[in-house]
């Protein structure tokens, strides 16, 4: 018997409803008996969600298709390199752990890479539940996992800049950086504009915030209050017969259920102990700073200062420039005098320690011309960091010239092993503010973990290099080369030290600090342009 | 008599080989099987190994992909516990049933896989923006939703307009001889 109509429509709604997690309890239960019994409705399904899988594949090939793909490659190296790039990984290391095996070596499974999404980034008595692994405050807290808190107070920065303050006892599961669904217990969500879109579910509600202070107060059998302390938010009820989304305003709240939507039991007494106040001990992410504020009028010296640590200032100094344009180097910034880097020139800075694979964040504002043509997208900032994985190679940090992997001019960091790409095209002649943070794992065999902020929003996440181009260049001997230990502006650099491809555009405020900062730090340095610790002891030269 | 040394690189060449090549319908069919992309993943990375560990027992000129799928079912069936606290588990009966369904579908699949990125190419830009983005590695739907500009409702419901629209594509493709 065929399937009418009516049945494919319905069988396709279940299916959609599957491949997208929003299968309700009586949705999978028709669908199972459906299944079951006719297998047609099976061949529907095997269709559909084999449609799913292929999408994976062209989106996959989309992702990482490379622009300078040597078309004379054998289609079966093609075929890996382009839907096999997410995946590959398991089939070369399947493949080295059997050569391995084949040569006689005991071989381990090498570990999948953890992504963070979230830091726990405060924290007041509090008890993680037995079993659980202790977190600690500045931890990254990994995408899929789980906190089980017994009791007290985390606090939980997200990479997109949500925080969430969860109660114990509660369970909560890091979907993303925007997203977090929550098993039960309670948590208050504080969501800046710059993460606006950030996402709580629980099985009876799923709520999108839109610029808000909110709270979930999740039962564990599957109901949940929302209250909104500022703000509002868009409730989405689970249930499948009430899919109804409502926008809550300030001081309204409501309670989600199977059964559907009701009013908060005491609202007010809730509202008033969600209101109480919270003291928590916060994780301090750098303790040393470095700045570059480029308000010299003139000269080939940019002076640095340097905060918190007794630390010298790593003064920059201009190459390649004549005495006499220097002085038209400087223009006006975003605060005060900026620097104009021509195309032509570069700056030096000794940095010790810079090459060391340890946290760092990188901070500065920038205006890029919209004339600015391919050759000048390297480099606004470049390194030397030696890792136990990877050796000695360079970090580059400039704009996408590579319309393959990424929208032409966003902002794109390369480091070993991996690359990130911006969503924000910076060609535009404006001031952008860009932060780049750098979180080495602490097992030397693992990968940085790179995140970029423009404009103070999450842009852009490390992921690994396509095959065969993992780092662009390598030093054998980086202390001969003279690129170790040194901070390079407006140039890219290479094994011999700067290559001529040089940066053009305006840079101020360039801030280096010796950790990895939060989301709410780089928006506070960016508004305020001061590290957020103001305790911290100047030691200005 | 060739030399033992040779005899292994041309046995890994040839793993190397068939596993490039029929790594997506090894994928598709487990993803029948959990539809969840990252255990369907995970398990796929657990079948990649167990068949480079017993590629010595697969007989060359038989079916490759057919093999490789019994080690993925096998294996999706071990880890099955691993995954009991997913949102939709279906009974072993019904993927027993899916798993037989699937086998059975896999040359059609093939036709349907390549007919899909013609009907890809078909559809407005800003359905195929979406709808890949949705299945970006890392992504999903409320990125999606994000980067296009729609409510999270909205993307749900447009990402299942386009999927229909593909679906009835790729079987008009099918039925047109777009596909050999």
């Amino acid at each position: 018997m065929n399937l009418s109509d009516k049945e494919i429509l319905e069988l396709n709604e279940l299916c959609n409803a599957l491949v997208d997690g929003r299968l309700s309890s009586g949705q999978q239960l028709r669908l199972s008996r459906w299944l079951a019994s006719s297998e047609e409705a099976r061949q529907f399904y095997v269709r559909h969600v084999d449609l799913s899988a292929s999408l994976c594949a062209y989106a996959g090939e989309m992702q990482s298709e490379a622009p300078q793909a040597d078309a004379a490659r054998s289609k079966v190296i093609h075929y890996l390199w382009f839907w096999l790039a997410p995946l590959a990984a398991a089939a070369c290391v399947a493949l080295v752990l059997w050569l391995k095996h084949q040569s006689g070596d005991r071989a381990r499974i090498e570990p999948k890479p953890e992504e963070h999404v979230a830091r726990l980034t405060g924290s007041s008595k509090c008890q993680w539940a037995s079993g659980a692994v202790p977190i600690r405050s500045g931890d990254g807290l990994s995408k899929g996992q789980i906190l089980d808190l017994a009791q007290g107070f985390a606090e939980l920065t997200f990479d997109s800049g949500a925080q969430i303050v969860l109660e114990g006892p509660a369970s909560l599961q890091l979907d993303s950086a925007w997203t977090a669904t929550l098993r039960h217990g309670r948590l208050k969500a504080n969501v800046p504009a710059e993460a606006m879109g950030f996402r709580i579910s629980n099985p009876a509600v799923e709520v999108v915030d839109l610029g808000t202070e909110f709270s979930m107060v999740a039962d564990g059998s599957g109901s949940a209050d929302v209250l909104v302390l500022k703000g509002m938010i868009e409730a989405s009820p689970r249930d499948s017969a009430e899919q109804r989304t409502i926008v809550l305003h300030e001081n309204q709240s409501r309670h989600f259920a199977r059964s559907g939507m009701s009013k908060v039991s005491d609202p007010e007494q809730t509202f008033a102990l969600l209101n109480g106040p919270v003291t928590l001990d916060h994780f301090a992410a750098a303790s040393a700073w470095h700045h570059w504020s480029f308000d010299e009028p003139d000269g080939a010296q940019i002076k640095a200062d340097s905060l918190g640590l007794p630390l010298p200032a790593y003064d920059a100094r201009v190459e390649e420039a004549s005495e006499a344009i220097l002085p038209a180097l400087r223009v006006q910034g975003r605060s005060q005098l900026a620097f104009r880097f021509n195309g032509h020139l570069f700056a030096r800075a000794d940095f010790s320690g810079l090459s060391s694979a340890s946290p760092h964040t990188v901070a500065c504002w920038l205006k890029i011309p919209e004339d600015v043509h391919l050759p000048n997208a390297y480099a606004m900032f470049a390194w030397a960091v030696s890792s136990k994985k990877l050796g000695s190679h360079p970090v580059h940090i400039g704009w996408n010239r590579n319309p393959a992997e990424g929208t032409l001019g966003v902002l794109r960091t390369d480091y070993g092993g991996g690359f990130a790409l911006g969503a924000t095209p910076l060609r535009d002649g404006r001031w952008h503010h860009i932060a780049i943070v750098f979180s080495p794992d602490p097992d030397p065999d693992s990968n940085v973990d790179v995140r970029q902020y423009v404009d103070g929003r999450f842009e852009g996440e490390g992921k690994p290099s396509p095959p065969g181009t993992e780092i662009s260049a390598k030093f054998s001997n980086p202390q001969a080369s003279g690129v170790s230990d040194v901070l390079f502006l407006g140039c890219r650099i290479g094994a011999d030290g700067p290559r001529k491809d040089r940066f053009r555009g305006e840079i101020d405020e360039l801030w280096v600090a010796d950790g990895a900062l939060g989301p709410r730090e780089i928006v506070e340095l960016m508004k305020f342009n001061k590290p957020p610790q103001t305790e911290v002891a100047s030691a200005k030269k | 008599m060739e030399p033992p040394g040779n005899i292994e690189t041309e046995s890994r060449k040839q793993l190397v080989a068939l596993l490039t090549q029929h790594q997506r319908r090894i994928f598709a069919y487990i993803y029948t099987l959990v539809h969840d992309r990252t255990d369907a993943e995970d398990i796929l990375q657990e079948t990649n190994l167990i068949i480079c560990e017993k590629f010595h027992e697969f007989e060359p000129g038989t079916d490759f992909v057919a093999w490789a799928c019994q080690i993925a079912y096998w294996r999706g069936r071990y880890a099955r516990p691993k995954f009991a606290r997913a949102k939709v588990i279906f009974h072993q009966e019904l993927v027993d049933a899916l798993a037989q369904t699937a086998a059975e579908m896999q040359h059609e699949l093939d036709d349907r896989h390549v007919a899909l990125s013609r009907c890809l190419e078909k559809l407005p830009h800003r359905d195929r923006e979406l709808v890949l983005t949705r299945y970006e590695p890392g992504s999903g739907v409320p990125e999606a939703a994000r980067r296009s500009g729609r409510s999270l409702e909205a993307a749900y419901k447009a990402l299942g307009r386009i999927r229909k629209l593909l679906l009835d594509c790729v079987s008009h493709q099918l039925a047109t001889g777009g596909v050999s």
